[in-house]
């Protein structure tokens, strides 16, 4: 079996089109939202088994994203996850600033050696947490930044961003590039563009 | 990025020039047996040929490389997609790929598509792939019908040969149906070891043949409409099949399993392995379900395999593991005491499996070396051993993985020794009852307790006895009755799912993809699933003793224990 593939200036066009067109085009669309959510006062366990209460880590005054994956999810989290890996890099040296959070949604299956795991896959650097804990705990904080889904295999894209000192998220619905949350990211958080 | 990754595409294509044409039989520069082995790496792992990650941008501008994630994630091991949330993966195997898709049924109905009056024909919604249409639709998002796919789907960013051989792989995934089906019948079978107590052995062969009776109890209408049923309704109808259900049984040591179970797979091939019971080992039965790629689902036993590249059987829990992992996890995050705890154990094949499991997650978990000791034979031995341990002035906890025969001496020192620090103990190793313990030790005794706890149970279990009472089944073990049940429950459901797509990969993929289930698991809290999970119960609680009522357990932990 072989292709017919495109000739050389076919396959140069075809890689000019990914590169000029496809970029527009496959940007997907979202919803943004500005909302008033306040996390429960729980305490959770990280990748590194060490245990972590929620409301100190999302008001430690650090900008903060917030996620909710697990860890064998087949569609949603891999580009989610993708997406926070993608963001830490085009932050360079200030994503060291930056809180990401990611709290699981399965949390029976995502053990801190698991969470380690997967952090690892997606080259996550220091500053991204991959938070669990018992399902009382989880079910409370998804209650609260209204996200709860009975089932995981229901979740949906979801990405929040802390507004600077107050209570208030931006919550974005729906898959992003990174260009489009780093614009969402810098419309609350000036500073040098990457 | 997405100018450096073009730059990159076309020195590839400079610098490596397709050999795929060069020779009519080559793949990719493969032969086709190489390029199917390649294109399920390409496919599972995410990883080239030359044994690089594959390169993609997802959402127009973050790149992914096969170490994030793969086409498996999202299209499956069988290929047949999945639906999550808000996003669909659409199947990407060879009989989707390489047909017409028609909105609507998926499968042929009756009469034939294009003997139905026009306006009953549904429309085409993309013609099918060619070779050269899907490498576009793989490189670019484009399908042949000029759709572009959402921009979570990769744009791969793949030299010719590696697409060849992608291609080609995709074209011969999930194909033909999977051994054990024809059109009538889906064979399965279940395996049970001679030395299984026959009461268990009728717990959990009861349940199952009477899920079978009740699906084939119903045939005569369902073949029927299967048969004839209305051509609107035949992507429901028509992949009813029957289910048949043989016995193998293994005799003699487990170093001859896997030659009875291939004589029994010659003889008569089957689609699944359904439950299964053993009080030994489960590995290799797991390991001959792994190499013919058969899948065997809840198998009863404390022993499952732990193989974590075994892919073909999926689990009830990792049994004694579980609980021997949750107790090291509760004595590290609990430990007041300087000295390590001692361990004993005996030559129970149960015991065993509970030290290994506890020293390894023990060490995991960087603590000091836990001590162990192998409880001695005999009656004054053991007497003496108790004394050894019990006035060594050591304030360590106990971990006792034995049953409570083997401790009987212990507990006749208890009165005198009331300093202990505590006692773990397995709850499953005391035959599931707390009859016996020290009442000086009462607020001491911790156990792992791998069910829900006794004051929730009540509804749920109802439901099983009725159901067992119903199909005229006495109740002989329960855990097993209620384990079994589940398992026809996910059988059901399963197989509607599957549909016609009769490939035993896809069967587990449907399992996986499963909501959690918290109604028809009647012993444990939560049955969970996912993506290449293998053990659908996780969890185990660790109790206590009510002071007062020694027979009511106070639970000390959540149903996870991190």
């Amino acid at each position: 079996m072989s292709l017919r593939h495109p000739s050389p200036p076919g396959f140069f066009f075809l890689v000019l089109l990914l590169t000029f067109v496809s970029g527009t085009s496959a940007s997907a669309k979202y919803e943004r939202s500005l909302e008033t959510y306040l996390a429960p006062d729980v305490t959770l366990v990280n990748q590194d088994r060490q245990p972590v209460p929620l409301r100190q880590l999302l008001n430690s005054g650090k900008p903060v994203l917030l996620d909710f994956i697990y860890a064998t999810c087949t569609t949603i989290c891999p580009v989610l996850s993708a997406g926070f890996s993608n963001l830490q890099k085009k932050l360079g040296d200030e994503a060291s600033g930056v809180q990401f959070v990611s709290v699981s949604i399965d949390p029976e299956h995502d053990r801190p050696e698991i969470m380690k795991a997967y952090l690892t896959r997606y080259r996550a650097r220091p500053g991204w947490d991959y938070l669990t804990g018992t399902r009382t705990d989880i079910d409370q904080v998804m209650h609260a930044f209204d996200a709860y889904v009975s089932d995981k295999m229901s979740h949906y894209p979801l990405t929040l961003i802390k507004v600077p000192g107050k209570d208030q998220w931006l919550r974005i619905y729906g898959l992003t590039s990174t260009r489009d949350l780093l614009r969402e990211y810098r419309q609350l958080y000036p500073g040098k563009a990457k | 990025m997405r100018l450096f990754y073009s730059f990159l595409l076309s020195v590839l294509l400079l610098l490596g020039p397709a050999t795929t044409g060069q020779t009519e039989n080559l793949v990719g520069g493969l032969t086709p047996d190489q390029a199917l082995k390649a294109g399920e790496r390409m496919y599972r792992e995410g990883i080239l040929p030359s044994g690089k990650p594959m390169q993609a941008l997802v959402q127009g501008d973050i790149p992914v490389d096969g170490r994030m994630f793969t086409c498996r994630n999202c299209h499956l091991r069988s290929g047949l997609g999945t639906a999550e949330g808000t996003i669909i993966s659409l199947p990407t195997n060879g009989r989707k790929l390489f047909r017409t898709l028609h909105r609507g049924a998926e499968i042929e109905t009756n009469p034939p598509r294009h003997l139905l009056a026009k306006p009953f024909q549904s429309e085409d919604i993309r013609p099918t792939y060619t070779d050269e249409s899907l490498a576009d639709a793989i490189w670019t998002g484009r399908t042949p019908s000029g759709r572009e796919l959402g921009a979570a789907m990769p744009r791969y960013l793949l030299a010719p040969p590696d697409m060849d051989i992608l291609v080609y792989y995709l074209k011969h995934l999930s194909t033909d149906f999977s051994p054990g089906v024809d059109k009538q019948t889906l064979f399965f079978a279940t395996v049970i070891t001679d030395e299984v107590p026959a009461k268990d052995r009728r717990s959990m062969l009861g349940v199952l043949q009477a899920y079978i009776r009740d699906h084939n109890a119903r045939s005569r209408h369902d073949e029927k409409r299967a048969r004839h049923g209305p051509f609107y309704r035949q992507d429901r109808f028509a992949p009813y099949r029957r289910f048949d259900l043989s016995i193998w049984e293994l005799h003699g040591p487990p170093s001859t399993w896997e030659k009875q179970l291939t004589d029994y797979a010659a003889r008569k091939p089957v689609f699944a392995l359904l439950g299964g019971i053993s009080t030994r080992d489960w590995t290799p039965i797991d390991n001959f379900c792994n190499k013919n790629k058969i899948p065997c689902i809840f198998p009863v036993t404390d022993h499952p395999g732990l193989n974590p590249d075994n892919w073909y059987t999926l689990y009830f829990s990792r049994g004694l593991v579980e609980e021997a992992e949750t107790a090291a996890r509760y004595l590290a995050n609990n430990r007041t005491e300087t000295v390590p705890p001692l361990l004993v154990y005996d030559n129970d094949a149960r015991s065993r499996t509970l030290t290994e499991a506890f020293i390894r997650q023990w060490t995991t978990l960087g603590q000091q070396p836990i001590r162990t000791l192998q409880l001695p034979t005999g009656t004054q031995a053991r007497l003496a051993f108790w004394q050894r341990i019990l006035s060594s002035g050591q304030q360590a906890s106990l971990v006792l993985w034995l049953q409570r025969n083997a401790m009987k001496e212990l507990f006749t020192l208890a009165p005198q020794h009331s300093a202990l620090q505590s006692l773990l103990l397995s709850w499953r190793m005391l035959d599931s009852s707390s009859a016996g313990l020290p009442k000086a030790w009462r607020d001491k005794i911790r156990l792992t307790y791998p069910y829900r706890l006794p004051g929730q149970l009540n509804s749920r279990l109802s439901f099983v006895k009725s159901w067992l009472k119903l199909k005229k089944l006495p109740i002989e073990n329960l855990h097993i009755q209620a384990q079994t049940y589940f398992l026809g429950w996910v059988l059901t459901g399963s197989t509607r799912m599957m549909g016609d797509d009769f490939y035993r990969d896809y069967f587990l993929d449907v399992i996986d993809m499963m909501n959690d289930e918290v109604y028809a698991i009647a012993t444990v809290p939560r049955a969970s699933f996912g993506a290449g999970q293998r053990y659908a119960v996780k969890g185990c609680y660790i109790v206590g003793l009510d002071e007062k009522d020694p027979a009511k357990l106070v639970p000390l932990t959540p149903w996870v224990v991190y």
